[in-house]
Parts: C-alpha cells; sequence; structure tokens
C-alpha cells in the first residue's frame, strides 16, 4: 500500500502541474455549470424582456372598430390598413410589416347575425414573440366576442360550460420533478467524469511514452500491479474530481439565482441534500474506476496522444447512448437493469434526485459496479502487462 | 556480479492482412551467456537492433525473459520479481527523468521507493548534490533543464541507493563531450567501489576507456564474449572500430 501511496502522490503531482489538467479537471467543471445556470437565466429574462418592448407592425384589412381599440390598448401595436388583394407575403418578407390580419368584408354582419366567420392571419412561424403576442390579442377578442353573444342570447354560463378539470397529483412534486429533470443530471456528472478520466489516464500511461519516462517507471522495484493501481487511482481520482466540482458548480450556481421561488427553493434543496449528493457521489466512484482502468487497457499500446485519443474516443457512444435512454421517462430502475452498466448509474441517480430509489436496487448497483470496477482493473493489468505494448 | 544464463527473448509480432493475421515470432535475443564480475567494466557491443537494450532491460527486471535466467547481485530474475530492482542502477542516455518534478522531488521520489530512511536519504542526496554540482539548479524543473543538468540528476537518481550492480545502456548516446565525459567519470568511480557495471555502446573510443571485459552481440547472439585485452590481442584491423565491423560482418 505505501508503494502505491508513493505511485499516487507523485503522479498527481505531476498532473497537477499541468494547466490543462488543472483547467479540466478543477476550473472548468466548478465554473461550467453556474455560468450555464446564470447564464442561461440571465440570457432568458434579458431576450423576453427586450422582446415584450419591441413594437409590432400589424398590417390589417377591414379590421373592426372594437378589434382596432383592443389593438390600440398595448401602445407597441403599430397598425397600418391594407386592402386584401396585397402581396402580404412580400410584405412580411421585406420586413414592412411583421404580421397581418385579415378580416372578412362582411365581418359586422356575419357577427350581428351571430355566424362563425373566418379570420385570416399572416405569419412567419419563426417570430415567436409577434406570434404569440398576436395569438394572445385574437384569443382575447374571440372570448370578448363570445361574452356578448352568450348575454345576447340569454344563456346562463354554467350551460356553457359542461365540465371544469381538476388534476390531484398523487406523486410527490419533487418525485416528479426529479424523474423528469433527474436524467440530465447523470449526464453531465458522467461528461465530465469522462472527460476528467481520459485527460489524466491519457497523460499517465501515453504521456509517459512520449516523455520517455515508461521505462524509468519500469525500472522501479514496485509491481506492475501497484504501479497499475496507482496510475488508476490517479485516474479515477481525475474523473471523480471533476463531477465532485460539478456539483459545487450547481451549488453555487443556485445560490447566486435570484428571485427563485420559495417552493422550487425547497425542492433544490431537498435535491441537494447531503443524503442525495452522497448517495450520488458513492455511485460515481466505482465507475470512476471502472472507467479509468478501461482507459488504460485500451491506450496501453498507443504511442502518441493522438493515437491514444482515437482509440477511446469510439467509447463514448457505449457512454452516452445508455445515459440517453436513461432520460427517456419510460425508462425505470429496475432489477433487469441494476446490472447494465452506465445505465444503472444513470437510472439510480435518477431515481435517488426523485427520492424513490430503492435502497436494495441501489446496493446491487453498487457492489455490481464494484465487481466490474475490479474486472477491468484485471484487464487493465493484462494489457498493461503486455511488454509488446508498454515498451512499445 | 551479474551471470546470464541462456537468456533468450522472443517477441511475437502480428501482421494484419485484410481480415487475416499472421503471427511470426523473433528471437531478440537468443541463449546468451556471460559473466559480469564486481570491479570490472563490462560492455556490451553491438550495432542498432543487435539486443542491447533488450538484454540489459531483462537484467534489470524491466521486461521478462521468455527463458533461461541471470544471476544479479546473488538474485534470480526469474523468481524473485521486483527483488531485483532494488539492487540495480540503471541508467540511459535519454535520462528518462519526470520532467513536471525538480531535482529535490525526483532524487526524494527515487529514495522513498528505495525505502531509504529519510535521514540516511537527505545525507545521500546532498553528498550527491554537491559531487555532481546539482544545488544551483536543484528547485528547477526537469522539464526547464539543459541536457546536462537532466543528465546530472539521472545520475543522481541511479545512484540515490548505493545499488551494487550499475547497468548503462547506451549512456552517452546524444549527449555533449562535456556531459558524457561525467558520465565516463562515473563508470570508473563505480568500478573502483568495487561494483558491478555493465555498459552498452557502439562507440569504441568509450570502449577504449572503460572496458575490463566485452561482448559483442548481434542479430541475438553474443559472437564474442572475453576480457578486452584479449580482444585487442586477437585484433586484426588497425582500429577497433573496424575490428568490430569485422567481427559483426564476419558473424
Amino acid at each position: 500500500m505505501r508503494e502505491i501511496l508513493i505511485i499516487i502522490k507523485k503522479e498527481l503531482k505531476e498532473l497537477l502541474r499541468d494547466k490543462k489538467t488543472i483547467f479540466n479537471s478543477i476550473i472548468l467543471p466548478t465554473l461550467i455549470t453556474p455560468i450555464l445556470i446564470i447564464g442561461i437565466s440571465k440570457v432568458t429574462s434579458f431576450i423576453n424582456k427586450k422582446e415584450s418592448r419591441k413594437a409590432i407592425e400589424i398590417g390589417l384589412v377591414n379590421a373592426p372598430d372594437d378589434f382596432l381599440r383592443l389593438i390600440a390598448n398595448d401602445t407597441l401595436n403599430k397598425t397600418t390598413n391594407y386592402q386584401a388583394t396585397d402581396d402580404f407575403k412580400n410584405l412580411i418578407d421585406e420586413e414592412t410589416i411583421q404580421t397581418a390580419i385579415v378580416f372578412p368584408s362582411d365581418w359586422d354582419s356575419q357577427m350581428s347575425n351571430l355566424n362563425t366567420s373566418e379570420i385570416k392571419v399572416y405569419r412567419n412561424g419563426t417570430k415567436d414573440n409577434v406570434n404569440d403576442r398576436v395569438s394572445a390579442l385574437i384569443t382575447s377578442y374571440n372570448n370578448t366576442i363570445k361574452e356578448y353573444r352568450i348575454k345576447a342570447l340569454d344563456i346562463p354560463v354554467q350551460k356553457m360550460t359542461p365540465f371544469k378539470e381538476t388534476y390531484v397529483e398523487v406523486g410527490e412534486r419533487k418525485e416528479l420533478i426529479g424523474k423528469r429533470i433527474g436524467g440530465f443530471i447523470p449526464y453531465i456528472f458522467i461528461l465530465s467524469l469522462w472527460g476528467g478520466c481520459v485527460l489524466s489516464a491519457i497523460d499517465l500511461v501515453t504521456g509517459e511514452k512520449e516523455r520517455k519516462t515508461i521505462e524509468t517507471t519500469l525500472s522501479l522495484p514496485i509491481s506492475k500491479f501497484k504501479i497499475l493501481l496507482g496510475k488508476a487511482a490517479v485516474s479515477s481520482l481525475l474523473g471523480f474530481l471533476p463531477a465532485l466540482f460539478n456539483i459545487v458548480g450547481i451549488i453555487i450556481g443556485v445560490k447566486l439565482l435570484d428571485n427563485i421561488p420559495p417552493a422550487i427553493q425547497t425542492l433544490i434543496d431537498e435535491f441537494l441534500s447531503v443524503q442525495n449528493l452522497t448517495l450520488i457521489l458513492l455511485l460515481l466512484i466505482p465507475f470512476a474506476i471502472f472507467i479509468s482502468a478501461l482507459l488504460i487497457a485500451l491506450i496501453t499500446g498507443a504511442t502518441s496522444f493522438k493515437e491514444a485519443q482515437s482509440k477511446v474516443t469510439p467509447v463514448i457512444m457505449f457512454i452516452i447512448i445508455p445515459l440517453v435512454l436513461a432520460m427517456l421517462p419510460t425508462m425505470e430502475l429496475s432489477w433487469a437493469t441494476v446490472f447494465i452498466p452506465v445505465l444503472n448509474i444513470g437510472l439510480g441517480i435518477k431515481d435517488v434526485m426523485a427520492g424513490t430509489i430503492d435502497m436494495a436496487q441501489y446496493a446491487t448497483i453498487l457492489v455490481s459496479m464494484i465487481a466490474i470496477a475490479v474486472g477491468a482493473i484485471f484487464f487493465s493489468y493484462k494489457k498493461f502487462s503486455d511488454e509488446n505494448a508498454i515498451l512499445k | 556480479m551479474i551471470q546470464v544464463e541462456h537468456l533468450t527473448k522472443s517477441f511475437t509480432t502480428v501482421i494484419k492482412k485484410g481480415f487475416k493475421q499472421e503471427r511470426s515470432v523473433v528471437n531478440a535475443v537468443n541463449d546468451i551467456s556471460f559473466e559480469c564480475k564486481p570491479g570490472r567494466i563490462f560492455s556490451l557491443l553491438g550495432p542498432n537492433g543487435a539486443g542491447k537494450t533488450t538484454t540489459l532491460r531483462m537484467i534489470a527486471g524491466i521486461i521478462n525473459p521468455t527463458s533461461g535466467t541471470a544471476i544479479v547481485d546473488n538474485v534470480d530474475i526469474a523468481s524473485t520479481g521486483d527483488e531485483v530492482k532494488k539492487r540495480i542502477g540503471f541508467l540511459t542516455g535519454s535520462t528518462g527523468l519526470y520532467e513536471r518534478l525538480n531535482a529535490d522531488e525526483t532524487i526524494e521520489f527515487f529514495g522513498k521507493v528505495h525505502r531509504i530512511p529519510e535521514k540516511e536519504l537527505n545525507e545521500r542526496k546532498e553528498y550527491l548534490f554537491d559531487k555532481l554540482s546539482i544545488n544551483d539548479f536543484r528547485k528547477k524543473r526537469i522539464g526547464q533543464m539543459s541536457t546536462g543538468m537532466k543528465q546530472k540528476v539521472s545520475i543522481a537518481r541511479t545512484l540515490i541507493h548505493d545499488p551494487e550492480v550499475l547497468i548503462f545502456d547506451e549512456p552517452t548516446s546524444g549527449l555533449d563531450v562535456i556531459t558524457a565525459d561525467s558520465i565516463i567519470d562515473l563508470i570508473r568511480e563505480s568500478k573502483a567501489n568495487n561494483k558491478t557495471v555493465i555498459f552498452s555502446s557502439h562507440i569504441m573510443s568509450e570502449v577504449d576507456l572503460l572496458c575490463d571485459d566485452l561482448a559483442i552481440i548481434n542479430k541475438g547472439n553474443i559472437i564474442y564474449n572475453d576480457s578486452f585485452s584479449n580482444f585487442k590481442k586477437d585484433m586484426k584491423a588497425d582500429t577497433l572500430t573496424q575490428e568490430f565491423i569485422n567481427r559483426v560482418k564476419e558473424a
């Protein structure tokens, strides 16, 4: 154990003196989530505010007076009258107007006779702000006419309302939201873990070859198995750390966000409870060891950083596909899925977040991941002991 | 003392031809035997690819022999695993130092790996740093050092555990004459301290300066093994280099 610790200490010292490692394993994962959370929230709110203050150029044809009054309520609406024969597509394309509302010429008589008429709205589907505001205007106008007709016909309101809907949520709110957003959380953690493991594993094995120190390392009076364990431990740690710093980043990001409703704040506090985070991080430890050992086994024969990268890149698909599956709402943790690597971690984290984790299944995931990690270490040792590969 | 007995190393190479794979076994070292005695310098000579590095790597326990063995300072490399590495100082021309560590950290790392007690490690480190004039750049990272500085640190890490056996694999390859001279001094001093020294080279002037016994290896086979004085006595060519070339060609 003493020898493994000497190797770990030396490898960590070397890696942490590399600016690339510091940036990718510590700075980036810590900052990326708060930047994303705060950045997206600020940008969205800025865009929404900016859009809501924008004037809309509306082209009108045969617009009735009550509709003109409704439009005039919002001073940001700018209107221009057109003929029904005008080319509205062209006018919108040239941005003379942003939308056009065409009423039929017999609108007033149709309304007086309580008939159903038709309003034609010319619009560009990509202009959400314009379309949403115009839709709101038309819905509001429609409701006003409906209310007027109900009154005119002297129909009691309840007769026009056959039923009301009341939804009774039996799932906890935490479970509901946890299941929905819980799928994204392992995606973030596992991808940052993967990134950390890849960089460190390549540096620890292929990097040693490139720097011509592998022979020195193998000439140390320490068995290859212990050298490998030291390297795998460091690679796992540098995979685990970004995931940990990601969590720190999420906590910082959430703390820095303003105007979170108290109910949502309570939910966030529950998601990020010490118990939840401990359960998640505990799952990531054997997973990091498994990934590191697997990566070391794959890159043992590589002689350059580029070659090592090309060997490990395809493996990312075996990480992403199960994680995407884990995000699907229909995919649930069961006794069949607890043994499938990556998918079990994804589903396990999702259930931990939702507060619905079955502890027997959780323990099974943990034990199976430890077994897989041990297997990966021995596979890696077999490759690392291959003199043809390691001294290539 | 190093006793090499019928040492063989085979490598399997796989050549891919479409969907087929062809395997071929190559003997990099083929049933070689020789002996290096304490207080004497043994030169292993041979052209590039002759099997020198493979032989030295097997003696140093870095790779395992396919058959045969070597007894290094009474330790059998085939049966004792990493025990042999404790008794060896292994130096190569490329230094093989960890470039993100400084000289102090490098020597401490090797000292700890060799389980040298802390007090003894510090004393030995200071002695070597004084002797090799490393003090001025002891806190500088290896990656920022000149080749000469690196080679000095490399010598210090080779000697930190005061090994009984010293293996030098083309130690002066690529070095300037001044740095190469410090290596030659080290080899001489090791001999004076009754250490067992084996070095590989293809530079005949170095061999002439240092060698007591020699073996010439070519294509994995030992084609000459005797004392250097006998080699010189038996010479037919005018120069050592020419004699070496002739013997390799004849083999």
